[in-house]
């Protein structure tokens, strides 16, 4: 049954952004090494040794045909987790994006005005 | 208090001083202006303030496209540090999208001071109870092919010893 080390390893699994990269490559589509690979500014051998923790945490399972060996986003539970926290990131990532901005303009604005403004989006 | 890892971290570094990035996320006038999913409003007379260790946040988040769905973020606030801290447990509530259950998920804000006046925020994030413990019936699937993967490692291992010299 689920122990918290199995757990562990699942989230040490999807810890890492490069996994997490191939994650969601594979919410689209199985893919090969190969194709796994192209977008990713790592080695095909690094890429394996990727694939295999994510096996090993069960995230993702593996095809023996021929020489194009697929792999496969598995176990839903932890889909959905996955899929939560991607959703965070974005959210954290668009939100910061714009509380950027927001910092630039108030203090372009000077300090008089940047706790008086009324809606600060007029400043954006 | 739990001190599992955060399944979420995210560390970013603002060119703006401490006092004021975190004026941004404790005053609602601020927040108003930056806080998303982009497109959704905060109605100003919605949001409620009380920081301090013990106190809130809560806001409404209205769906520009669909203004039926209306999103409450209540936020419990446990520890606080003026400038410094702000961590809670945020309840979200409400009329959500399709598909998305209401749910609380621990938060840990950070204010860390950087050189040349910049800022570093640093945001950690939990996972929801449901889905950091999927139900018995949804782990005991996971774990049945983790044993299958498993038994398949140590059968390749013997092919392939150098793979299992890897740290992982």
């Amino acid at each position: 049954m689920a122990g918290s080390d199995q757990l562990s390893a699942v989230f040490s699994a999807l810890a890492d952004p490069t996994r997490r990269a191939i994650l969601a490559e594979l919410a689209e589509r199985d893919a090969s090494v190969t194709e796994l690979t192209a977008p990713l500014s790592i080695s095909m051998p690094a890429v394996s040794r990727h694939l295999k923790v994510l096996e090993r945490a069960a995230l993702i399972s593996r095809s023996r045909s021929g020489k194009w060996r697929a792999s496969h986003l598995e176990a839903a539970p932890l889909r959905e987790a996955a899929d939560w926290i991607e959703r965070y990131r974005r959210f954290w990532d668009s939100s910061l994006t714009r509380l950027d901005a927001h910092l630039a303009a108030v203090q372009a604005a000077g300090p008089a005005t940047d706790r008086m403004v009324d809606d600060p989006r007029e400043l954006e | 208090m739990k001190t599992e890892t955060p399944q979420l971290v995210i560390s970013r570094v603002f060119d703006a001083p401490r006092e004021l990035v975190y004026r941004a996320f404790t005053d609602p006038d601020h927040l108003v202006a930056w806080w998303g999913p982009i497109g959704n409003s905060l109605p100003r007379d919605e949001i409620e303030f009380d920081v301090r260790p013990g106190g809130f946040q809560r806001w409404t988040e209205v769906n520009a496209a669909e203004p039926d769905l209306r999103v409450h973020v209540h936020v419990d606030l446990t520890d606080v540090a003026d400038g410094e801290l702000l961590e809670g447990v945020m309840h979200v509530s409400g009329r959500l999208p399709e598909g998305i259950e209401p749910f609380e998920t621990r938060l840990r804000i950070e204010f860390h001071d950087e050189a040349d006046g910049r800022t570093r925020l640093e945001i950690r994030q939990w996972l929801p109870e449901h889905l950091a413990h999927p139900s018995e019936e949804g782990w005991r699937q996971a774990f049945t092919k983790l044993d299958a993967t498993l038994m398949n490692v140590q059968a390749a291992a013997a092919d392939h010893r150098e793979v299992e010299a890897w740290p992982s």
